[in-house]
């Protein structure tokens, strides 16, 4: 409460700020605002006029109101786009409207008959009743009657201009106000008053419904707010595409016709006992009540939130901006989805405005800027907790556990549709939104309103589904979910940190027929886990000795719970879970309780979450967590290892620094095999010569010397010093194999910092040829991946790894998904390792993934929003990512696509606070743009499956790839890989071939370098037994014959100018190249000529 | 047709049938393009010299060799040039100032000793190079008819159609087999034995310091002679730590900076100056903002909620 205030303090603006605020604002507002103003040609123009004076105040507010001026420019524009054009709509509306009005009011009166006299006088005109559950009995003593509404209004947001042109239109609210006289005094009880209100607006829909057919409308009830209590008419355009807005019939009845005090939250008004779907007489009956109420309190709202936007400028703005915010995070007005919609966040601003502040003070100011109401709002929201009621006037008794904000003077808790998962939700997504509004990193503007939050399999780490229960009318369906809720959220305890549900309501249906049932069954529950405790085996319940709690926990648990006796001598209830089993120790609860408490067997819900575990365990080796033993015993060796290289005797240099350089040293290898990079750099020293080929022989020196001594210390078998980059000698030449005793291979370099120095002197050297330039560019490239950011990255990822379990997880699952679509040749694992580290360090707009699944989906989300040609993709890798560094990176990246536009060289740019230079990953073609544009379409298409297909998405079909898209594919022979149910057989046999699989990289290194012109390549890991290919198309048309063509050609036919690509010459090269190691050459359609 | 497609830019096609291989059974035909060598600077071997364009990418010396000499019984092969091949080989050369980065006096002793170190290599990890697709090659023959004659001949077996296989009857000793083979052994390669590599790393020190040795004696000599006017030079010694040197240049600069550290409102004038910058930094970035926004606009469309 007291950060509360102080942030509140710092919102509101002091005294000058505020008059200058006012009258910016009024200048602006009068400008944009006004209704008639949005021809948008205008505008620019007056922009271009404007003098620096009016600039700078421009700069002034938009600096000082908002986020940042950036920010504010993006909120205008959303604005202006979401801002409706009343006047048209209006004029456009008018007389229909009136005709609609007017035929309402010539409905004949009809006076009082019994129920089924009135079923079947409108059954005769084509209309059935839409009773709520339950409908009156036939024999019930009271009457049905009909007569002229005492008032007939436009009222919500249509009205009050407060609402958001959203892609669904918003329908126009044309309210009823029933005549007083239609009522008894008893009538709010057991119903009465709904019965009673369905026969009218049914009698409404049999009065207009020739009318409005001729308007060009179908007719169908709805419930209102996805409340079967209260049906309303909703009239819809019969063409789905004309410019026609829907319009809904409400019903109200007048303030005092009931009073407040029968109405109060925790007043019973359903007392007879027989039927089975409402609750036990003398219970209290909130929802009911304040369904009741808030037919009363129609026109009171619309009154009250018209002075309200009256008094504030920027109160429809700020409408605008919660409407969009609560859109984006799947909150609309039904108790299904939340219960807090437009009409509940305009009538909290309302209410804000009078108090709501920690001393009664009101927490908005009439001052404010939209951005600024926001702001407040998403704090209010956020800082305090509802659950302890708010009131507005006097106070009144309230149930406990749910959020109430009690406004007095109309009787009503406008949060009445909230239930505690619903609530605990809103907080938690304004918690991150105003994280994300204080973070001053990034301005975070997408995020908060463009980006969609509510994708189920993004936002939660498990997912429920229930097909055939818990849902049905209102109030069964409330307490049925309830009683689920609680349910889920005792079994599964602090292993959550929350339980959401979400359900449809029922749809609209035709006045002539009932409605279908089918259209709101189900419901959905989405889990954010605690992934500190979900893998807990035992649970403690209470001890032996208290014994009600304890009875308690039985008659919970049944016979899953035993008493056990602990270490420290406490004997407690207690829960054994399996961590051997195939299935989550989440499952086994769920499996459990919904068998125990509602005889829901596995076949009745569906679960989702652990399958992506599976999947990463299918592919990586079994290993799920960083800490498993694979990863700790290359960690130890490490450690082993590098006591013996600093104890070296026999190497005349000390050791400065031994540094891990490889996915295995910083838990992100797929699977934990194959040798690590280690880099050793030693103390400086002036007797390194300057001459490149010199420094290579003496690194060889070095190596030689190195493995004598760890031979002759025992730290390893024989070392042996292998080659490469032979045809380079700027680049490093050569490395030592260190077999450590335990069993793991370390491959050492030599860090030899000089070797920067005067590569840098040789690009800026310009007596040099641009090949040698060119080649010291490349080797001063190589140089810094190397032995520079190779080391770095695996430093930070060491920490980060032990800081977010899941990171280690989520990337290598990632890695299983690149290797999948054969990207291994193109795409290095420290690219796919910095692609998913955001999605960790700069979770927004959700918290931090605790699940594979949604650190996996949500890495591949950010990749298919990721335009990377148009923006560098900038990681927080060392927690150091200022908005300097930022800009750095920027001026970085815009520099590179300058100098590069074509994206020839570069066409991913991925930059940390540790690496701000950006291409270190993907300079020289890792990727190229045609391989990026793939992975960006993939990703999408991955996007794509998941909004389609949200509940039967089978996880294997994001890692199946299709090779018809590519030109030929080169099958490798099967017998390079082993037999894979062998492979299961003997684990210590896994990867018999890896010396072979060395093979096939060496070999798909040939081809592409041989043909770096005329093919791409593609291939996975070493288990994967195609390579894939496709034409350059560039290539494939002819051409006049030039001596850099690189490729091999023929004479084109009846020509002696051009040439062809030689496709079969240069088949048969590949294949006789790769003899011995494949199987046939696939060649598909066009390709072949 | 066929005489059509006997000549290119200049150039004299000459197909090749490519050996089918079981896992590509489909026949295939290579075109070499062949014509004389003439450089744009004459050497010269340039007249006995034959010009070859599209190598197959697993040509080896033997291949030509084999194919001018066998297959088209024509003039005999010195050796051929790849297009990779930096043209280290100063036989004849060693006046011309190719691009070898090492510095150059003119005196014999110490170039002689680099020309030595510069062939002085760690081994080879491959036991057979590939050319990249779409390669040339220079193909020097014995004498000036061989090459004549080998052109000939290579134009009437294109006009004729004589089909010739490409490395067919070729020893199979002569040259590495590709394929598997030449990955285990490259794979083995990788590795050279100890003794070997000792033996690369020791004679290329011994040179290495014997060409510095070499250096700084005729660097002295140098210094020591009058010139052609009878001046004596006067140098700062030899100017290998230039690396050095910009350290300290950086170094000095840096203390530079340090100095002025703190002192930057000393004036008034400074502080206005610096608070109108800032001013307009401000609005220098709200106008980059704008213009952010607009082509954010135009590559998006509108922003709206997705």
């Amino acid at each position: 409460m007291s950060a509360h205030t102080v942030k509140r303090r710092k919102l509101s603006s002091s005294p000058e700020n505020a008059a200058s605020s006012s009258h910016a604002n009024s200048s602006t507002d009068a400008k944009r605002t006004s209704p008639k103003v949005t021809d948008k040609t205008d505008q620019p123009k007056r922009q271009a006029t404007r003098g620096k004076d009016e600039r700078s105040a421009e700069l002034a507010m938009a600096s000082g109101f908002y986020k940042s001026s950036f920010f504010k420019l993006q909120m205008d524009e959303l604005l202006t786009g979401l801002r409706p054009n009343y006047t048209k709509q209006v004029s456009k509306l008018q007389e229909t409207l009136h005709q609609i009005k007017t035929t309402i009011e010539n409905i004949p009166e009809k006076a009082a008959q019994s129920v089924t006299d009135a079923e079947k006088e409108l059954r005769a005109s084509g209309v059935l009743i839409p009773w709520p559950e339950p409908r009156p009995n036939k024999d019930v003593k009271y009457t049905m009657s009909y007569a002229k509404p005492a008032n007939i209004n436009v009222v919500g947001s249509f009205a009050l201009k407060t609402g958001a042109r959203t892609l669904e239109s918003r329908p126009v609210d044309l309210a009823l106000t029933m005549p007083s006289s239609l009522f008894q005094d008893k009538d709010y009880v057991n119903f009465r008053y709904f019965h009673k209100r369905a026969y009218y607006i049914a009698s409404v829909a049999a009065g207009i419904q020739e009318t409005v057919a001729a308007l060009g409308f179908d007719v169908k009830f709805a419930p209102q707010d996805g409340d079967s209590l209260r049906p309303l008419l909703l009239l819809e355009p019969r063409q789905a595409e004309s410019a026609q807005k829907s319009i809904r019939i409400l019903l109200a009845i007048d303030p005092t016709l009931f009073p407040i005090m029968r109405t109060l939250p925790m007043k019973s008004n359903i007392r007879q006992g027989s039927s089975a779907n409402s609750s036990e007489p003398g219970e209290p009956t909130s929802f009911y009540n304040a369904s009741l109420r808030s037919d009363a309190t129609v026109s009171l709202y619309h009154k009250s939130l018209y002075s309200a936007s009256k008094k504030c400028d920027s109160f429809s703005d700020a409408c605008i901006l919660g409407r969009t915010w609560l859109q984006q995070r799947g909150f609309h007005a039904p108790f299904q989805n939340g219960g807090f919609g437009g009409f509940e966040w305009t009538a909290l601003l309302s209410l804000l405005f009078e108090a709501g502040g920690p001393s009664g003070q009101p927490v908005l100011l009439p001052s404010y800027s939209c951005y600024q109401i926001f702001k407040a709002t998403i704090q209010f929201l956020a800082g305090r907790d509802l659950t302890t009621p708010l009131f507005f006037g006097q106070e009144v008794l309230v149930p406990s556990g749910v959020p109430v904000i009690f406004d007095g003077r109309r009787g009503l808790n406008i949060l009445y549709k909230m239930t505690p998962w619903s609530y605990a939700t809103l907080r938690h997504e304004a918690a991150t939104t105003l994280k994300m509004l204080n973070e001053s990193r990034e301005d975070n503007f997408d995020k908060v309103f463009i980006l969609k939050v509510d994708e189920p399999a993004l936002r939660f780490d498990r997912l429920i589904s229930f097909p055939k229960s818990f849902n049905g009318d209102t109030l069964r369906a409330l307490q049925e979910q309830t009683a689920l809720w609680q349910v889920l959220s005792r079994a599964l305890g602090d292993r959550v940190k929350l339980v959401s549900l979400t359900s449809h309501s029922i749809d609209s249906w035709p006045v002539k027929s009932k409605p279908n049932k089918r259209s709101s069954q189900g419901v959905s529950v989405g889990l954010l886990l605690n992934a500190e405790n979900v893998g807990r085996i035992v649970d403690h319940g209470p001890p032996a000795e208290e014994k009600e709690e304890s009875a308690s926990f039985r008659s919970f648990w049944g016979e899953k719970s035993e008493l056990r006796r602990f270490r420290d001598g406490s004997i407690l209830e207690s829960l054994v879970w399996s961590d051997q089993s195939e299935e989550s120790i989440i499952y086994q609860i769920l499996e459990y309780i919904l068998q125990r408490h509602f005889k829901i067997t596995t076949e009745d819900f569906g679960f989702m979450g652990d399958e992506y575990d599976q999947q990463l365990k299918k592919s990586g080796d079994d290993i799920l967590a960083y800490s498993s033993p694979a990863f700790q015993s290359i960690n130890d060796a490490f450690k082993d290892l590098e006591r013996y290289i600093r104890d070296m005797e026999e190497v005349p240099l000390t050791v400065r620094h031994l540094a891990p350089a490889s996915p295995l040293l910083r838990y992100t290898a797929l699977r934990p095999n194959g040798a690590a990079d280690i880099v050793l750099q030693f103390e400086s020293s002036s007797r390194w010569p300057d001459d490149f080929a010199a420094i290579q022989m003496t690194k060889v020196a070095f190596l030689l010397k190195i493995g004598d001594s760890l031979e002759s210390s025992g730290a390893a078998s024989s070392c042996h010093v292998g080659l490469e980059n032979e045809s380079s000698k700027v680049v490093n030449n050569a490395y030592l194999d260190i077999p450590h005793t335990s069993g793991v291979l370390f491959r050492l370099r030599i860090h030899h910092d000089r070797e920067q120095i005067l590569l840098e002197r040789n690009l800026k050297d310009r007596t040099l040829s641009p090949r040698e330039r060119e080649e010291a560019a490349y080797a001063l490239f190589a140089y810094k991946k190397s032995f520079v950011q190779t080391p770095r990255l695996t430093q930070a990822l060491r920490s980060l790894c032990t800081r977010f379990p899941l990171l280690s997880p989520t990337i290598r699952l990632t890695k299983q998904w690149f290797n999948s679509h054969l990207f291994n040749a193109q795409i290095s694992e420290e690219l796919i390792e910095l692609l998913t580290i955001r999605t960790f360090t700069q979770p927004n707009p959700w918290e931090c993934p605790s699940s594979v699944m949604t650190g996996f989906l949500r890495t591949l989300h950010s990749l298919s929003r990721w335009d990377w040609q148009q923006e560098p993709f900038v990681v927080d890798l060392g927690g150091e990512l200022s908005p300097e560094v930022t800009e750095n990176i920027r001026t970085r990246f815009t520099a590179w696509r300058n100098i590069d536009p074509a994206m020839n060289s570069l066409a991913l740019f991925v930059a940390s606070d540790v690496d701000p230079e950006g291409v270190t990953w993907t300079q020289y073609e890792m990727p190229s743009k045609v391989v990026a544009a793939r992975m960006s379409s993939l990703a999408k298409a991955a996007v794509n499956l998941l909004r389609t297909q949200p509940h039967d998405m089978e996880v294997s079909d994001l890692f199946d790839t299709s090779l018809a898209p590519y030109d030929f594919v080169i099958h490798l022979r099967p017998k390079l890989f082993g037999d894979r149910s062998s492979v299961a057989k003997f684990k210590n046999l896994a990867e018999p071939r890896s010396g072979m699989m060395a093979t096939v990289k060496s070999f798909v290194r040939d081809v592409q370098a041989c043909y770096s012109q005329s093919i791409l390549l593609f291939h996975g890991d070493e288990r994967c037994a195609v390579i894939a290919g496709i034409w350059n198309p560039q290539t494939l048309k002819p051409r006049n014959w030039h001596l850099k063509t690189a490729f091999s050609t023929a004479p084109a036919v009846d020509s002696n100018t051009q040439v062809l690509i030689n496709q079969p010459a240069i088949l048969n090269e590949i294949a006789r190249l790769g003899h011995g190691l494949i199987e046939n050459i696939e060649i598909h359609g066009t390709a072949e000529e | 047709m066929k005489d059509a497609s006997v000549e290119v830019a200049g150039y004299t096609t000459l197909p090749v049938q490519l050996p089918a291989t079981p896992t590509f059974p489909k026949p295939a035909t290579h075109y070499l393009y062949i014509r004389p060598h003439e450089p744009r600077i004459p050497d010269p071997d340039s007249t006995r010299s034959l010009f070859l364009v599209n190598v197959p990418i697993d040509t080896t010396e033997a291949h030509i060799r084999h194919l001018f000499g066998t297959q088209l019984s024509a003039g005999r092969v010195e050796r051929v040039q790849f297009e990779d091949v930096p043209t280290k080989k100063r036989t004849a050369a060693a006046d011309t100032d190719t691009n070898s980065n090492k510095k150059k006096r003119k005196r014999v002793t110490a170039d002689d000793y680099q020309t030595y170190l510069d062939d002085i290599n760690l081994p080879s990890t491959w036991n057979r190079k590939l050319q990249k697709s779409g390669a040339h090659a220079i193909v020097i023959f014995a004498d000036k008819p061989s090459m004549e004659t080998s052109l000939k001949a290579a134009t009437e077996a294109a006009k004729r159609g004589t089909t010739l296989v490409w490395g067919e009857d070729l020893p199979a000793d002569r040259i590495p087999a590709l394929g598997l083979q030449r990955y285990v052994a490259h794979e083995r390669l990788q590795y050279p034995d100890r003794g070997a590599l000792l033996r690369s790393v020791n004679e290329f020190m011994t040179t290495f310091a014997a060409v510095a040795e070499a250096r700084k004696r005729e660097e002295s000599k140098r210094l020591a002679e009058p010139d052609e006017d009878g001046f004596i030079t006067v140098s700062h010694g030899p100017k290998l730590n230039s690396v050095a040197r910009e350290d300290e240049m950086k170094e000095l600069v840096e203390r530079q900076k340090k100095k002025a550290e703190g002192l930057e409102d000393f004036y008034r004038f400074q502080s206005r100056e610096k608070r109108k910058e800032r001013q307009n930094a401000l609005l220098r970035r709200f106008d980059e903002d704008k213009k952010k926004l607009h082509e954010l606009k135009a590559r998006r469309g509108k922003i709206r909620p997705e």
